[in-house]
């Protein structure tokens, strides 16, 4: 075996949460490609702390964490303006984005038998469809217009009364007057996808630096050529940053320039075991709730920029705990068993970072995924391998590229 | 809702504790001393949690200084406010805790915080390890000591150090068949360390004592000794012991089954860290106690108002953690200006003179006992590490084959320490796999989550 400083790999993927994996597997299905991964466990790491739902819907029309996020903007636009409250609108996100994450969406059942079948690791998909729950007339004004907002996705869509919630759903609050339901809207386990890409990659081929910190960046001229990290130098043709909510650190280090990504706080509450209490992925307009595979009830999120800090607080904790405790009474009698905070990778337009850096040679972007890592992992993976191999791209990627913020910036100037 | 303006905060009331408290009482400073027992006195001096009329088993020495520590803290009540089954849940920003008593979550805020959280037992898991009947050494004294309940008739102690001759003393006291003593130090090492020993010549004595004892009563001790395996049915009926090799791998041809209904396992302790981990002060990594945190010879962490003193930050037992209790005290009577620097340093020489001849007494059993990589070895594929998960060693060998380098991508792959114990009883086991097979001693640490203990959800109710 070659001592690190003689060998070269093709690329060095900065960062192991579920991009940096994905983008392993996807470019390492071939097998014929030298590939190395780096990663340090951080606190606050986006991956691990993440609930694990598939939501393109409900994530594109801003329910998940979306739902409680626009409702923070609202109040702190409100205190700002010193107006009443506005009307809760919902806050839909471009269509660039609902191609993105159906496409992803799309492919976790093939992906999920693929790695079962070839690398015998399983992260836990589960059709489970993500219900929003309504109480009063306000709420359903709000599931109007979303439903208003994407009529091309009618046929994903299904309104359910009280009785039909009710039967479906026993366990959800008795005064719930239905539920708007996204039919696609599925989940994984997170860190077990994470793991299952990791473990994929490992499998065919790709060197896991793992427990290593990436400590500096080499150049010749405006080209990367080797990643200085605490197990050594890994020379290298290309960079892949996917470094989640570090990743302007690791852009500045590489491109000289910080790319607009900063970490978005998120506390996260999780249950004793329970038996089965939900059949589907719940959201409404206080909380996001799911039961994972081991019977866990994870409750989330609250979105928060507060740096790097992932300390947890009572005044949100009580607030989301209230909200589900409303939604799903039987919490009443059960036990939180944890609590957590990540820090998801936030842009400000909410959209990923993919692909080249003005300027830069051998580099590319994989960040700023915000709160859909995990959902857009596998179209991410996907479209990195395509562009790295120069082969068609599944989707336009422009709107997703560095450079739209110099062209705002510009527009703006 | 107990509302306080007292500017000093002791979470545990252990000699550490109480000690800090009482010292910081003679200078005429208030504390809170928080416990999650029902009363003070730590794992180790609680006494029995109901009256009885005799306890012949709890020694005249064991009873004094029970009754020493509730005098110590008699003396000083004015100036301590206790709240007892309060259980600390982690930090609420930054100069309060979150606590729990009964279906109460409230805030203790602090000026000044001395963390005496103590030290739970290391759980060794062996071939059979989950049997009814077989116990933690310290356990096994617990329920003499606290619950007055024997917890078997025929008994035999695995493990290292000084407790297991006490314990076996008083489980025969108690009236129970004590089959022998196990200790895995070779007694040429215990010999080796004499010098150690004699920095508290009267502690040493008394050890002598319990040695005497034994021999008396006609309880072996057999050094070099230690567990392999367990069998029974729906209990404990039969242990496997062997003599350990220098690396503490038993030697195949000194394997020797004994019956018994009960066991005793005690291969140390670890610092129980967790809130001071929560609260994000730094720590060492420690192949003894697990993590030790940082603190200066004031016990002073890397935060300037939180101290830390006895067996949360590192295994010296109960002398030790009365040092440290009042050394932390001191340290804080300064700082809030009550005592000059000269009269502090002029009343904690003496504390530190002593707390030095334990630390060298206690490096001693340090020695003989430092947990050797045989104990690793004591795993069937299918024994298990993760109880709250059901995490096999097979399930770990597999990871660790996969490249595995660090606790949290353990943690992650296989669950262990995600359940409600948070690994206090599968991590130590995992550090110690994880090293050996990496040669090295960062593998990373699974970081306590808040809160610390679980929590009803109608605890976080609006309007509480």
């Amino acid at each position: 075996m070659p001592t690190l400083s003689e060998k070269k790999y093709d690329i060095v993927i900065a960062g192991g949460g579920v991009i940096g994996a994905a983008c392993a597997y996807f470019l390492s299905k071939e097998k014929n490609l030298n590939i190395a991964l780096v990663d340090l466990k951080k606190p606050g790491n986006a991956s691990r702390a993440s609930a694990g739902g598939l939501w393109a819907i409900g994530e594109s029309v801003g329910l998940g964490c979306g739902v409680i996020f626009f409702k923070r903007i609202s109040m702190q636009r409100a205190e700002a303006e010193g107006d009443d409250l506005p009307p809760l609108r919902p806050h839909i996100l471009p269509d660039c984005f609902f191609e993105f994450a159906l496409k992803s969406n799309n492919m976790y059942p093939a992906l999920w038998q693929e790695l079962k079948d070839k690398h015998d690791v399983d992260f836990k998909f589960e059709k489970t469809g993500l219900k929003y729950i309504m109480y009063d007339k306000y709420d359903k004004l709000y599931a109007d217009s979303i439903v208003e907002q994407i009529p091309d996705l009618a046929d994903q869509i299904s309104w359910l009364s009280a009785e039909e919630l009710a039967k479906d759903e026993p366990y959800i609050n008795a005064d719930a007057i239905g539920a708007l339901e996204f039919k696609c809207d599925h989940q994984v386990n997170p860190y077990r996808l994470n793991e299952a890409y990791l473990e994929a990659a490992r499998q065919n081929g790709v060197e896991l630096f793992l427990q290593t910190e990436v400590t500096d960046i080499e150049k010749q001229g405006n080209r990367i050529t080797g990643v200085n990290t605490s197990s050594g130098t890994l020379h290298c043709d290309m960079l892949i940053n996917a470094a989640g909510s570090w990743a302007a650190e690791l852009s500045k280090m590489a491109c000289g320039v910080e790319i607009p990504v900063y970490p978005v706080k998120g506390q996260i509450i999780l249950s004793e075991k329970l038996p089965k209490v939900l059949k589907g992925c719940i959201s409404t307009t206080d909380c996001y709730i799911a039961q994972k595979d081991n019977g866990e009830v994870l409750i989330g999120s609250t979105t928060e920029e507060k740096g790097f800090d992932t300390t947890n607080t009572l005044p949100e904790l009580k607030e989301l705990a209230n909200g589900a405790m409303r939604c799903l009474p039987i919490l009443n009698d059960m036990n939180i068993k944890r609590c957590w905070s990540g820090l998801r990778p936030g842009t400000p337009d909410e959209l990923p970072i993919l692909g080249e850096m003005e300027g830069v040679e051998g580099y590319l972007n994989a960040c700023g995924h915000f709160r859909t890592g995990i959902l857009t992992s596998a179209i991410t993976g996907k479209l990195i391998n395509d562009l790295y191999r120069g082969l068609p791209l599944d989707l336009d990627i422009t709107p997703f590229k560095h450079a739209r913020f110099d062209e705002q910036n510009k527009k703006q100037a | 809702m107990p509302q306080s303006t007292l500017p000093v905060v002791i979470v545990g009331a252990g000699t550490a504790g109480i000690s800090a408290a009482a010292e910081l009482a003679e200078t005429g400073i208030h504390s809170i001393v928080i416990d999650e027992a029902p009363r003070i006195g730590g794992a180790v001096f609680r006494g029995p949690f109901r009256e009885a009329i005799e306890l012949p088993h709890l020694d005249n020495k064991l009873r004094k200084k029970i009754s020493n520590i509730r005098q110590l803290y008699q003396d000083n009540q004015p100036h301590i406010q206790l709240m007892l089954e309060t259980r600390v849940l982690g930090p609420s920003g930054d100069n309060a805790l979150l606590v729990r008593h009964k279906d109460d979550v409230f805030e203790v805020p602090y000026e000044q915080l001395i963390i005496a959280t103590g030290c739970h037992e290391r759980s060794i898991p062996f071939d059979g390890w989950q049997l009814p009947g077989i116990m933690l050494l310290g356990g096994v004294q617990l329920q003499l000591k606290s619950g007055l309940v024997k917890p078997g008739q025929k008994i035999a102690i695995v493990g290292t150090g000084p407790l297991l001759p006490l314990v076996a003393c008083q489980l025969h006291k108690a009236g129970v068949h004590v089959v022998g003593v196990y200790e895995a130090g070779k007694f040429s090492g215990f010999a080796k360390e004499s010098r150690a020993f004699l920095n508290r010549p009267l502690l040493t004595l008394e050890g002598m004592g319990l040695l005497s004892y034994l021999k008396a009563h006609a309880i072996p001790i057999h050094y070099g000794w230690g567990i392999v395996s367990a069998k029974g049915q729906d209990s404990l009926n039969n242990i496997t012991v062997a003599q350990y090799n220098e690396d503490w791998y038993p030697i195949q041809d000194t394997e020797t089954d004994i019956e018994v209904d009960s066991l005793a396992v005690g291969y140390g302790f670890v610092s129980r860290n967790q809130l001071a981990q929560l609260m994000d002060i730094e720590h060492d990594i420690c192949s003894f106690s697990g993590l030790k945190p940082q603190v200066n010879e004031w016990q002073m962490s890397n935060q300037a108002n939180i101290y830390i003193a006895g067996d949360s930050v590192g295994i010296l037992g109960g002398e030790g953690a009365m040092m440290e209790g009042r050394i932390a005290a001191l340290a804080i009577a300064q700082e809030i200006k009550i005592l000059s620097s000269t009269a502090v340093k002029k009343k904690a020489s003496k504390y530190f003179n002593l707390l030095n001849k334990v630390k060298l007494f206690r490096a001693g059993f340090d020695r003989v006992g430092r947990r050797r990589e045989g104990l690793l070895s004591l795993l069937k594929p299918d024994t298990l590490v993760c109880r709250c998960e059901n995490v096999t060693r097979a399930d770990i060998d597999k990871v660790i084959n996969q490249g595995v380098k660090d606790i949290t991508s353990l943690k992650m792959r296989t669950r262990v320490g995600m359940g409600d114990c948070q690994g206090k009883t599968c991590n130590s086991y995992c550090q110690d796999r994880l090293r050996q097979e990496l040669d090295t001693l960062d593998v990373g640490y699974v970081k306590p989550r808040f809160p610390l203990d679980p929590i009803p959800f109608s605890a976080l109710s609006e309007g509480v």
